[in-house]
C-alpha cells in the first residue's frame, strides 16, 4: 500500500501546535494533538476584484504593496497626452492623491505608496520622451534629479531613494535603450546595460541592488528574464511565454515576481496568464486575471499583488483594480457547533433521524430510567407528549424522526430486555422481540429494514460480549451471521443490507467490522480505541465520535482519519443515526453528569468558505 | 503569553458556539460550565459575547474539581446495579489543558 511517506516523502508528523506556515511545509501532512485535528497546508492562488480607480487609464505607474500602493499618471485617450491624476489605494478603495507637475505615461516608477518615484514617461499626444524624476511624500509631489537619458517604457524599481530605469525607448520610437541608471536620492548615475535591450516589459521586480526584468520588445517579443545586482545584468532563466506590454510597477523580489497580463505577440491578443517566478524558474500559475489586460499599472509582491487600470478588449481602458493572492491555509476536516440543548439531561440514550430532524428517546437520567421523547428541528428539542412504552437505557435505535425504532436496552433494575417498540411520530407501540435480549447494543438502518448488532446479554453485574446480529423486517427480527469481535457499546452506521460497526467495549475496542447484508468482515480499524462513542453515516462515509476518548474520527470506506473533537468531551452519548459523515448529530451523554448538550457537527465547509472570499477565472 | 483563556459561561444552546468558533480558536467545554478558549482576539472576544467570566486556570480547575467531586460523591451513592450504567466507572479526576 503506498504511504503518505512514499508519496511526500515526509511521515505524518505529530506536533503539539502548527509548524510556521510557508513554502517548505507547503503541501504536508500534521497532526495537531492540542486541536486534535489532522492538517495540511494548501496553497490557494487566485485573482479577485478590488476597488476601481476613480480615473479610467492605462500606462500608470505603479509602486507600494497590495493594501497601500500609489497609481500615478497614465493616458486615457482621447485625452490629448499623459494625466496628472495621483491615486492611493487602501486595499479596498482608491482616493486621490496629490497631482504630479507633469502629466506622462509610460513612466518608470518605484517606492511606497507615501514615499514613491516616478521618472521618464511620454508627455504628450506625439510620443515625446521625458527625463523628469518626481518624488511623493504621500501627499504631494515634488520635483527630483532628471534622468540623464530621456525615455519611456522603461522598467523600474526600487526605492525612491535608491531606485533602478532599464531599457526603454526614446523618441523617435522604436529606438530601442538598454541603459540602465541608479537614482541616490538626488541624482541618477548611469550604470551598465541590459544585456537585451527592450521596451514595454511584461514586468519587473526588485531592489536597486537585486532587480529583475522580463519580457518585453526588443523589438519582437521575448521572454528573457535579467537578474541585477546592481552593477550589472545576468540573463537567468526565461519566462514560458513571451509577452509585452505587461506592467509598469514592480511587484515582488528577484526572487520571487509576478508576471501577469500584456500580449503574447505583436497581433491584438491580449492574455491573462500569470506566470510566478521563484527565483530560480518561472511557473505558469493556476490563476490567471480576471480580465485579460495589457499595459496596467502594477504593485506588491509575488505573493499579494495588485494590478489597476489597463487596456482590455472591450472597452479598451479600465479603471478596474484585480488582486493577486496565493495564500498557505490549513483546511479543517470539519468542525463541531453547538445545537439546541435536550430539555432532559441524559445517556446512554437513543437517536434516530438526521441532523435537522432528529429524534431522542430513552437514556438514564443519572437517577432514573428515561422514556422521554424528544423531537430536534435543526435548532431546538421539542419535548414530545409520547414516551416509550419501557423507558429504558443503553437501547438500540432506528429510524426516523417520525419513523423511529427502539429495541433491548435495560430498565434498571431488571434484566437486560428484548422488548422493540416502534414510534410513528405521535406514539410508542411495542412490536415484536427480539431474539437475544441485551442492552449496550448498536442498531441502524430504518424503521422497517433495521439491524441490531453487539451488546451485553446476559444478566447483570455478568458481562457477555455479544457478536449476536439481527435483522427487522418491520414485523420480526431474525438472527443472521454473527460479528467476528464481540463488544458492548459500540457505534453503527449505514443500513441492513451495507453496514459498518466500529468501537466499543471493554476494553477499549478499536476494531472495525462490515456488513454486506450478509456478513460481517474485518476491515481498518479506528486510530483510537474508544467506548461509549457514537456515530452515523454510511458504510463508505461513516463519522466516530464522542466517546472515551473522544476524537472524532472519519471513515473513507477504507481508512479512519482523525478530526476535531466534539467540544465537550462525553461518553454514552446518542446520534441521529441517519445523519451522514458531512452533516451529523450528538447529543446528551456523560461528563461529570448527564449533560444536556448537543453539538452539530459539519464536514467540508472550511475549505469552501476560505475559498469563496476568492475568486478564478 | 498564556496558550488559554480560562472562564465559565453558560451553553445556551443552538449558536452558542460556531463552527467559525471552532476553526478559530481553540475551545473546549468541561463540567461546571467552564471552558478552556484559545488566548488569541476571536477567543477573547467570543467570550465576552457570551457573557463569560473569565477565571484564572487555578479557579476554573477547582470548578471542574468540585463538579468531579460531586459527580463521584452521587456514584458513588448509586445502587451497585446502577453502577454499570457507566461501565462501572467511578468518574475519574479531569486536568484542565
Amino acid at each position: 500500500m503506498t504511504t503518505y511517506s512514499d508519496i511526500r516523502g515526509y511521515r505524518v508528523k505529530y506536533l503539539s501546535s502548527d509548524p510556521t506556515l510557508n513554502t517548505s511545509t507547503e503541501g504536508q501532512v500534521w497532526y495537531n494533538s492540542t486541536e486534535g485535528v489532522l492538517k495540511s497546508l494548501v496553497q490557494i492562488k487566485a485573482w479577485s476584484a478590488g476597488g476601481n480607480m476613480n480615473t479610467t487609464r492605462y500606462e500608470a505607474g505603479g509602486c507600494g504593496i497590495q493594501t497601500a500602493a500609489l497609481g500615478a499618471g497614465g493616458y486615457n485617450p482621447p485625452s490629448p497626452g499623459g494625466l496628472t491624476a495621483t491615486e492611493e489605494y487602501s486595499g479596498y478603495t482608491w482616493a486621490a492623491g496629490g497631482n504630479l507637475g507633469n502629466a506622462r505615461y509610460g513612466a518608470g516608477s518605484a517606492g511606497t505608496q507615501t514615499a514613491g518615484l516616478l521618472f521618464g514617461g511620454a508627455n504628450a499626444g506625439t510620443p515625446i520622451g521625458t527625463n523628469v524624476t518626481e518624488e511623493y511624500d504621500g501627499s504631494t509631489w515634488t520635483a527630483g534629479g532628471n534622468m540623464n537619458t530621456a525615455r519611456y517604457y522603461m522598467a523600474g524599481f526600487g526605492i525612491q531613494t535608491a531606485a533602478a530605469g532599464a531599457g526603454g525607448t526614446d523618441f523617435p520610437s522604436p529606438t530601442i535603450v538598454s541603459e540602465t541608471e541608479e537614482y541616490d536620492g538626488t541624482s541618477w548615475t548611469i550604470s551598465n546595460n541590459l544585456n537585451t535591450g527592450r521596451k514595454q516589459f511584461s514586468g519587473m521586480a526588485g531592489i536597486q541592488t537585486a532587480g529583475l526584468v522580463f519580457g518585453g520588445d526588443t523589438p519582437g517579443v521575448t521572454a528573457v528574464t535579467e537578474a541585477y545586482d546592481g552593477t550589472s545584468w545576468t540573463a537567468v532563466n526565461s519566462m514560458n511565454t513571451s509577452k509585452w506590454q505587461g506592467t509598469f510597477g514592480a511587484v515582488g523580489t528577484a526572487t520571487g515576481a509576478l508576471s501577469f497580463g500584456g500580449r503574447t505577440s505583436p497581433s491584438p491578443t491580449i492574455t491573462s496568464e500569470t506566470e510566478e517566478y521563484d527565483g530560480s524558474t518561472w511557473n505558469i500559475s493556476s490563476a490567471t486575471l480576471g480580465t485579460s489586460t495589457r499595459n496596467m499599472g502594477a504593485a506588491g509582491s509575488k505573493s499579494a499583488g495588485l494590478k489597476f487600470g489597463g487596456s482590455v478588449v472591450t472597452p479598451a481602458v479600465t479603471n478596474s483594480t484585480e488582486e493577486f493572492n496565493s495564500t498557505i491555509y490549513s483546511p479543517a476536516t470539519g468542525a463541531w457547533a453547538s445545537g439546541g440543548n435536550l430539555n432532559t439531561s441524559r445517556f446512554t440514550l437513543a437517536g434516530s433521524g438526521t441532523q435537522t430532524a432528529g429524534l431522542a428517546f430513552g437514556g438514564f437520567t443519572g437517577t432514573a430510567n428515561s422514556g422521554a421523547t424528544e423531537s430536534y428541528d435543526g435548532s431546538s428539542w421539542a419535548t414530545l407528549p409520547a414516551t416509550m412504552g419501557t423507558a429504558r437505557y443503553s437501547l438500540g435505535g432506528a429510524g426516523t424522526q417520525t419513523a423511529a425504532l427502539a429495541f433491548g436496552g435495560r430498565s434498571s433494575p431488571g434484566p437486560q430486555l428484548a422488548s422493540s417498540e416502534s414510534f410513528n411520530g405521535t406514539s410508542w407501540t411495542a412490536t415484536s422481540n427480539l431474539g437475544t435480549s441485551r442492552y449496550r447494543l448498536a442498531g441502524i438502518g430504518a424503521q422497517t429494514a433495521a439491524l441490531a448488532f453487539g451488546g451485553n446479554s446476559t444478566v447483570f453485574p455478568s458481562i457477555t460480549l455479544s457478536t449476536a446480529t439481527e435483522s427487522w423486517n418491520g414485523t420480526s427480527w431474525t438472527s443472521v451471521n454473527s460479528m467476528n469481535t464481540g463488544r458492548m457499546n459500540l457505534s453503527g452506521a449505514g443500513d441492513q443490507t451495507a453496514a459498518l460497526a466500529f468501537g466499543g467495549g471493554a476494553p477499549n475496542v478499536a476494531a472495525t467490522e462490515s456488513w454486506d447484508g450478509t456478513s460481517w468482515a474485518s476491515v481498518n480499524s479506528l486510530n483510537t480505541a474508544r467506548n461509549a462513542s457514537a456515530g452515523s453515516g454510511t458504510q463508505t462515509a461513516a463519522i466516530s465520535f464522542g466517546g472515551n476518548p473522544n476524537p472524532t474520527e472519519l471513515w473513507d470506506g477504507t481508512n479512519w482519519s482523525t478530526a476535531t473533537p466534539t467540544t465537550t468531551a462525553r461518553s454514552f452519548l446518542g446520534a441521529a443515526i441517519q445523519g451522514t459523515q458531512n452533516l451529523a448529530l450528538g447529543f446528551g451523554g456523560y461528563a461529570a453528569g448527564a449533560s444536556a448538550a448537543t453539538e452539530e457537527w459539519t464536514l467540508g465547509s472550511s475549505a469552501a468558505g476560505t475559498a469563496s472570499t476568492l475568486t478564478t477565472s | 503569553m498564556a496558550l488559554f483563556i480560562y472562564g465559565t459561561a453558560t451553553n445556551t444552546g443552538k449558536g452558542f458556539f460556531t463552527a467559525e468558533d471552532r476553526r478559530a480558536f481553540f475551545l473546549r467545554g468541561f463540567p461546571g460550565d467552564v471552558w478552556v478558549v484559545g488566548n488569541n482576539e476571536k477567543g477573547a472576544l467570543w467570550l465576552a459575547e457570551k457573557n463569560g467570566v473569565e477565571k484564572t486556570k487555578a479557579e476554573a480547575q477547582a470548578i471542574v474539581d468540585a463538579e468531579v467531586a460531586a459527580a463521584q460523591a452521587a456514584w458513588d451513592a448509586l445502587p451497585e446495579e446502577q453502577k454499570t450504567n457507566l461501565n462501572s466507572q467511578r468518574p475519574t479526576a479531569i486536568t484542565l489543558p
